[in-house]
């Protein structure tokens, strides 16, 4: 007798993409309540949609980060999936092992299962910085596996450090604005999505979603699910925390990083980008940072700046939608 | 594979301790890293993560030519750096996967991060080291102190002879460390060149043979969507040391597993291997050489000769630094009058100047009523060769020792004091 | 000599007992972790007004706690209080307003809390005056 786990596991078939937001709400969930992290967490969230388009059928793995410690202390895990804790540095590789393990032990005969799909959930730490070796490896040589980035634009878990994916002009605590640095950070961040494209040309599919966008996300996630292959999903997930905002503030601001072009959503599949959020025109960035007191000590002419560089990155993108006035 | 199967006049000098007198099986003409390819094929491996590094690379490319002609089925992985070859060997293992991988020198220490997690994690898998000096400055010559600075990582850790020796253990290492009461990752060293790449006669026993000795991996916790469970979460704060505690007993059980293993292994392929320790020549020595690796291959030639002279000395050579055998050694090693450690690796610094090696002995033989006299030779370094006159000078050293009880040195730079 | 490597072994009393390398159970699908329970962290406690509901279910997709349920046959918007931490997103997201967020001590079963909320440091600094 095969029980219904077993069904749902060995049926292996395409996810289907959701129609609609009810359809989103009927799947079970595999990231169940009782976890700490921060009331409001953006990435929690993330989890959470990006283990209900998953379903039974997956394995995910936590590099070291708040996605990590928050939920898993202690000694007890929110995943009804099979969960394990990979170093910050290695997601990348761990996951490598597992893909090639299944490849050859249902070659060999030595697993009865289907193949599962294996997820890294990995912070913009453990994806764009120290742990851009391994997911790069992994993406090059093209494992049946899913690499997710959730970016909340920092180093959240040691207590808010600049990472590689930290915007110009945020406080962190590597990056405190004083008389002499009045911008707090100097540097500009990363394009991960875009470069890890740009380096692995033969990538079938990636994609970048936000947690304000929840049935676009999931079905980002399981179109990646569905590739025989690497597949890459970067969502922006805000850290409430991290960025100085209320609580109630998080899915408003994921909105605005969007509607101001701070964070495109797009695809990138059979070599071409499509964009899926195309407003008449994008609303000023001020709006944006106004509500996040990381960027409480910023002065005009460094809202000025902010502004040119999202400019520029809609340029390069070749997205030819105006930004509204201030 | 050139140097497999090749027809020589002349062979190898037979070593009664790996050899049988009527071991059967295929006789090959293998380097170090021919016979762990050997044995890894025939251990039917899913997994390997390969990098590459001087010398230890010969047995990836050889696993990959197998690979290649379907000699064995194989995911033959591409590492990015020694790093995620651990890491791709750490998540082949998680999943079930008999997974191996390798690396010498500074790659060794590259991965440094990697190997705790894959201990902690209980992943038996294997990684085939052959030595290399660490830099500066690029250096090819074989020198323990890379494995060697992972052994506080939670890993079994030994190091063969000779490429019999390397054969038997690479299947000896995974039964071991599969067995359902040890379930921990091998370290499974050989010096490099020395080892690695001179090729010696390997007796190669049928697949059959090997299949009954070396049953496939059941890992029982493996990440399987059938059987969710959470891997690794964090524990709480007073757990610590009770999950520590737990490896210490992970790998002080491995004691009589070792033993068990062993002694199968013997039997069914006609091996006389100790479990633990090598004595040569010991019986009636009263100064010994103590000795890890394959630079025991000249040193039993050295002791022979010295013999001939009359001299009362053996050789004790241990197969594993972890785990340490202690009580073994401590037998064995307080009967003589004087002990020196070759050390073919360097810890800066360290008490008396000495190698690793040897504070393990003297605290080995601390507890013992009968203390020796105990001296390092700092030898190999650098992967030096160490010539059979070398071994003389040490044996002089050793037996004026025996005679007045005390050393000149605390360690003896061999190569500048003998010279 | 078989035995005599116990005595390098640590006897870890039942008490403390350890799983095998940290190696947990997973909680069920569409169940808890009752090992953390967050409902005490809670400030402000969501209140449905199910008069103004519309079943747009926006509010179940936006809980990071998964703690919004469906209710009554799947007719109605309820909250798991032991885990609801109070964020105030389901309220954020509902299109016509119909979750209320009130404070936790209005309750008699309300739980305590600090009357502080995060600021960044450099913020407090600006407003301390
Ligand atoms: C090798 C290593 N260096 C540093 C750390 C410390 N560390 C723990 S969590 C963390 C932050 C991770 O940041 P990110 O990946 O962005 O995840 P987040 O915490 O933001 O969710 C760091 C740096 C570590 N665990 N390992
Ligand atoms: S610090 Fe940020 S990312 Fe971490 S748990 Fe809190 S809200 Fe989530
Ligand atoms: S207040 Fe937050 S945690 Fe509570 S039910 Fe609403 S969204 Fe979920
Ligand atoms: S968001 Fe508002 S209207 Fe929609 S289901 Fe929730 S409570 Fe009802
Ligand atoms: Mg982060």
């Amino acid at each position: 007798m095969t029980t219904l786990l077993e069904e749902q596991v060995q049926a292996k078939v395409d996810l289907p993409l959701l129609a609609n937001i009810h359809q989103a709400v009927e799947l079970d969930e595999y990231y169940v309540m009782g976890h700490r992290t921060c009331a409001g967490c953006g990435p929690a969230l993330s989890y959470r949609l990006a283990c209900k388009a998953a379903g039974p059928n997956s394995i995910f793995l936590g590099p070291t980060g708040c996605m990590y410690v928050a939920n898993t202390s202690y000694l007890c895990v929110p995943w009804a999936v099979p969960w394990m804790h990979t170093q910050i540095t290695d997601a990348g590789a761990v996951v490598s092992g597992i893909s090639a393990a299944y490849e050859a032990r249902i070659r060999k005969g030595k697993y009865k299962g289907t193949f599962p799909n294996i997820y890294v959930f990995a912070g913009d730490g453990g994806s764009s910085d120290i742990g851009i070796q391994a997911a790069s490896a992994m993406m090059y040589r093209d494992h049946d596996a899913i690499f997710i980035c959730y970016d909340n634009e920092c180093y959240s878990n040691t207590g808010i450090q600049t990472s590689a994916q930290t915007p110009y002009g945020a406080w962190t605590t590597f990056t405190p604005p004083g008389p002499k640095i009045p911008e707090a950070k100097k540097l500009f961040p990363k394009d991960f999505a875009r470069g890890m494209i740009a380096l692995h040309p033969a990538m079938q599919y990636a994609a970048a979603a936000s947690i304000s966008y929840p049935v676009d996300y999931m079905n980002k996630v399981r179109k990646a699910a569905n590739i025989h292959g690497a597949a890459l999903v970067h969502v922006h997930a805000i850290c409430p925390k991290g960025w100085g905002l209320r609580a109630n503030q998080v899915l408003l601001c994921g909105k605005l990083a969007v509607e101001t072009g701070t964070f495109h959503l797009f695809e990138y599949e059979n070599g071409e980008y499509t964009y899926q959020y195309q407003p008449k025109a994008f609303k000023p960035v001020t709006e944006y940072l106004k509500i996040q007191d990381r960027f409480a000590h910023l002065k005009p002419e460094h809202h000025q700046k902010i502004q040119e560089f999202i400019n520029q990155g809609l340029k390069r993108c070749g997205i030819k939608i105006p930004v509204e006035a201030v | 594979m050139a140097n497999e199967d090749v027809k020589v006049g002349r062979q190898a000098e037979e070593d009664k301790g790996a050899l049988g007198d009527s071991r059967p099986g295929t006789i090959k003409f293998l380097t170090g890293l021919g016979a762990a390819a050997h044995a890894l094929r025939m251990a039917d491996i899913d997994v390997a993560s390969s990098y590459p590094i001087r010398p230890y690379t010969g047995v990836m490319m050889m696993l990959s030519m197998m690979a290649a002609r379907g000699e064995l089925d194989l995911e033959f992985v591409h590492g990015e750096g020694e790093h995620g070859q651990l890491g791709i060997a750490h998540g082949a293992s998680s999943a079930g996967a008999r997974a191996m991988t390798g690396s010498s020198g500074v790659g060794v220490v590259y991965a440094m991060e990697v190997y705790s997690p894959i201990s902690g994690g209980r992943c038996p898998v294997q990684m085939v080291i052959a030595d290399r000096t660490l830099d500066p400055p690029g250096d090819f010559g074989s020198e323990h102190t890379d494995a060697l600075s992972t052994r506080d990582q939670g890993w079994m850790l030994g190091w063969a002879h000779t490429p019999q020796e390397v054969f038997d253990n690479t299947l000896m290492y995974y039964r071991i460390g599969e067995d359902p009461r040890v379930y921990l990752p091998q370290m499974n060293c050989q010096d490099g060149y020395f080892i690695s790449h001179i090729p010696q006669r390997v007796v190669v026993p049928t697949q059959e043979e090997v299949n009954s000795f070396l049953p496939p991996l059941e890992f029982p916790d493996a990440l399987d969507p059938l059987n969710p469970l959470g891997h690794g979460p964090q524990i709480f704060p007073g757990q610590g040391h009770v999950l520590e505690a737990t490896r210490v007993n992970a790998m002080m059980g491995t004691f009589p597993v070792i033993d068990e293993v062993v002694n199968d292994f013997n039997k069914r392929f006609g091996t006389s291997y100790d479990p633990f320790v090598e004595q040569y020549k010991c019986s009636d020595a009263e100064y010994v050489i103590f000795i890890s690796g394959g630079h025991a291959f000249t040193g039993k030639f050295a002791v022979d000769h010295m013999r001939e002279k009359g001299m009362k000395i053996g050789l004790v050579r241990t197969r594993w630094v972890r785990p340490w055998p202690t009580d073994y050694l401590a037998d064995i090693l307080s009967k003589f009058k004087a002990i020196g450690v070759v050390e073919t690796n360097n810890s800066f610094g360290a008490a008396r100047q000495c190698g690793i090696l040897t504070l393990e002995v003297a605290t080995t033989l601390y507890q013992c009523d009968n203390k020796p006299v105990l001296t390092a030779f700092m030898a190999g370094l650098g992967g030096e060769v160490i010539r059979l006159d070398e071994f003389y000078y040490m044996g002089d050293v050793l037996k004026d020792a025996a005679a007045k009880g005390s050393t000149e040195r605390t360690a003896y730079w061999i190569g500048f004091h003998n010279v | 000599m078989k035995t005599r490597f116990k005595k390098y072994t640590v006897e870890i009393p039942e008490e403390m007992a350890i799983p095998f390398a940290g190696i947990v159970e997973s909680p069920k699908p569409n169940g808890e972790q009752p090992m953390m329970l967050t409902g005490g962290w809670r400030i402000y406690r969501p209140v449905i007004d199910s008069e103004k509901c519309v079943m747009c279910k926006s509010c179940v997709l936006a809980c990071p706690d998964a703690t919004v349920l469906l209710v009554d046959g799947g007719n109605k918007i309820g909250f798991n209080l032991d885990y609801c931490k109070g964020c105030g997103l389901c309220t954020w997201v509902c299109p016509v307003n119909a979750i209320d967020r009130v404070p936790e001590l209005d309750f008699e079963d309300g739980v305590p809390f600090q009357d502080a909320l995060f600021l960044l440091p450099h913020v407090e600094a600006l407003y301390a005056d």
